[in-house]
């Protein structure tokens, strides 16, 4: 994925939550504002033989995956048009055939799920990596030591990818977690590891690049850990616990805002250039919100269907 | 000829009715795996998957890591990603430790995705008291059926361990699949020509007037020790084998139990929100009234204490006990 396009993606993360928070119907969702560069660095190094899954701040990483915008928000404000009729939502958004194998909203539930899901691909010999989005939260459950050992022993296609914004609601990370560096964790395990800056793309996807390569090659697992800041509450349920003057510091450290200052300077990116990638955005994001509106909500004799 | 040098039916323990099954699904389906503490080369706690690691390899049948969540969470995500895991959890004790993935994730994966995935992972765990003690003995199915999206079988004798299983492994969710240490070295006989055992289907084990004893798992033995000593006191018992616990049939109850007029039901596990709850109250729904009694453990831990245990699990005595206190005019 080429530079200008993971400014691409990451604006249209940026404009798709905006306009989803400006709606006074957008329902419990987790923001992956400020945490674009994670889902888009870690997607940059996927291919369509691999999948994804995620926690439950799963917007970032179903965009940055190549999923349909339009669909997308219809599942965030529960229309049948979304890809799983708008019964999963934005914690449990899933779409397999697209590569995106889904979010799931318990914290570290998706990391043995993955680990199974990496079982089967490598028990049916398909080629492809299976790599998992969690937040540092989950770096304190034992379903990450499961994960990582059976992972190791087995040689299991796994990426780990820790999208650590240090934060576990309103518990700071250096409250909750004992180790010096998240990627530490993976060491006794003997697999590859890198703590990357999470608020540069380039940075994200050049580490995901190389870590996906050691999984593809059979070699086993690997655990990517993204340094980044969450720029919204934990949730649209929780209040904001940081301190305005802080605040205002973490909103500085945009990744979009730093990869195209970057751009810009590289030459890449040039003041027409960018206007017109603003654009597209909002009109995708526009498209967007036009399908979902136009998408009817479930009738309630579907509460039972696909229940068994 | 052929009938006397083939018998129309084969006798089996319990742990090898669960075998035979495992190896016929496995030689049929390459999707079919096995993962579980001491499954591969030792054969399973109670040699239920004896001869699997030799037939199919150490890649279809893994010894995994003492870690339960992990061992639930890699057969519901495998599941999900097309292959069809049994997972054993030796002790349903410890499945507590595994319902994370199974509960939150498995059983709703095909609701939540819009049908878009399904998580057909057997888990096959073993209950019941047999001297191990508070953390080693409980029967807690009850608390799994009422869980949208698990079924939950339990069968007694080794004819339905092989036809449950058999069944489970045809499902598209998951089945808990609950068999008891008691039950293991108990025989019987398997026809040749033997189908599946339909999930959700109970069966009348003995016929009798009197009244009915709805039931499961290990306790329609203790039934049935009990209906020996009443049919001798001149009380006929029905007993209906519910095999399934999700979804439960209760039309079979019903029926017995309108013909008898009379219901006991009969658990080993803890009678608050208990499998006999949810049957009587079902079965009073459909009946208008029925007369009912519930027997099933004290409301303590099953202790590795030999008294403690015998005095804390049902037997046939308490089961004798409250069928002549409900036919008592």
């Amino acid at each position: 994925m080429d530079a200008l396009a993971l400014l691409e993606s990451m604006m249209l993360i940026r404009a798709f939550e905006e306009a989803l928070m400006r709606r006074p119907d957008h329902g419990f969702q987790l923001l992956s504002s400020g945490e674009e560069a994670v889902a888009v660095g870690t997607c940059a190094a996927l291919t369509s033989d691999d999948t994804l899954l995620s926690s439950g701040r799963s917007i970032g990483p179903a965009l940055a995956r190549g999923l349909e915008p339009g669909p997308v928000m219809a599942e965030l404000l529960g229309r049948t048009a979304g890809p799983c009729r708008g019964r999963g939502g934005r914690g449990h958004l899933a779409q397999p055939s697209a590569g995106y194998f889904g979010a799931h909203a318990v914290v570290g539930g998706n990391l043995t799920i993955a680990a199974g899901v990496a079982l089967a691909w490598q028990a049916e010999g398909r080629p492809g990596v299976v790599a998992c989005i969690f937040g540092d939260g989950a770096c304190g459950s034992g379903a990450l030591h499961e994960a990582m050992n059976v992972a190791a022993l087995w040689k299991l296609p796994l990426l780990l990818v820790c999208d650590n914004n240090g934060w576990s609601v309103s518990t700071p990370r250096a409250e909750a977690l004992a180790p010096e560096r998240l990627s530490d964790l993976a060491a006794p395990f003997r697999m590859p590891s890198a703590t990357v800056d999470g608020m540069d793309v380039v940075a994200v996807r050049d580490a995901a690049l190389a870590l996906a390569a050691h999984v593809r090659s059979g070699a086993g697992p690997a655990f990517l850990e993204c340094v980044s800041e969450r720029f919204a509450t934990h949730s649209t349920a929780t209040r904001e616990t940081r301190p305005q003057a802080e605040m205002a510091a973490i909103l500085a450290r945009c990744p979009i805002r730093r990869h195209a200052a970057r751009l810009e300077a590289e030459g890449t990116l040039t003041e027409a250039l960018r206007a017109g990638l603003e654009r597209d955005v909002a009109d995708t994001v526009a498209d967007a919100l036009r399908y979902a509106e136009s998408a009817p909500f479930p009738d309630v004799a579907d509460a039972l269907r696909d229940v068994v | 000829m052929s009938s006397e040098t083939t018998p129309p039916v084969s006798k089996l323990f319990f742990a090898e009715a669960i075998a035979r099954a495992l190896h016929e699904a496995m030689s049929r389906d390459p999707r079919v795996i096995v993962l579980g503490q001491d499954v591969g080369r030792y054969g399973g706690p109670y040699r239920e998957f004896s001869g699997l690691h030799a037939a199919f390899g150490g890649r279809r049948v893994r010894d995994t890591p003492v870690a339960e969540a992990s061992m639930v969470g890699l057969g519901v995500g495998a599941a999900a990603a097309g292959l069809r895991p049994v997972v054993s959890i030796t002790y349903m004790d410890f499945l507590l430790l595994g319902l994370d993935p199974l509960v939150n994730y498995g059983a709703k994966l095909r609701y939540k995705t819009g049908g878009q995935l399904g998580a057909p992972v057997v888990v096959k765990t073993t209950a019941g008291a047999r001297g191990q003690g508070v953390a080693h003995s409980q029967c807690i199915e009850s608390w799994l059926v009422g869980v949208p999206g698990l079924k939950v079988v339990a069968p007694s004798t080794p004819a339905d361990a092989w036809g449950l299983m058999h069944a489970a492994l045809q499902e598209d969710g998951p089945v808990v699949y609950v068999d008891h240490k008691r039950l293991f070295p108990t025989a019987g006989e398997l026809a040749r020509d033997a189908v599946p055992v339909p999930i959700g289907r109970a069966v009348v084990r003995r016929r009798g007037a009197d009244v009915t004893i709805a039931t499961h798992s290990y306790m329609c033995r203790v039934a049935d020790s009990a209906a020996d000593r009443l049919a001798a006191l001149g009380v006929a018992c029905e007993i209906v084998d519910l095999r399934t616990l999700a979804p439960l049939d209760v039309d079979t109850v019903c029926e017995s139990a309108a013909r008898t007029g009379a219901l006991v039901t009969l658990e080993e596990g803890q009678l608050a929100c208990g499998i006999g709850a949810e049957v009587a109250y079902r079965v009073r729904e459909k009946t208008g009234t029925m007369r009912v009694a519930r027997v099933g453990a004290l409301p303590a831990p099953v202790s590795s204490n030999p008294v403690l245990e015998a005095a804390s699990v049902p037997g046939p005595d308490e089961v004798v006990e409250a069928v002549r206190g409900l036919l008592r005019p």
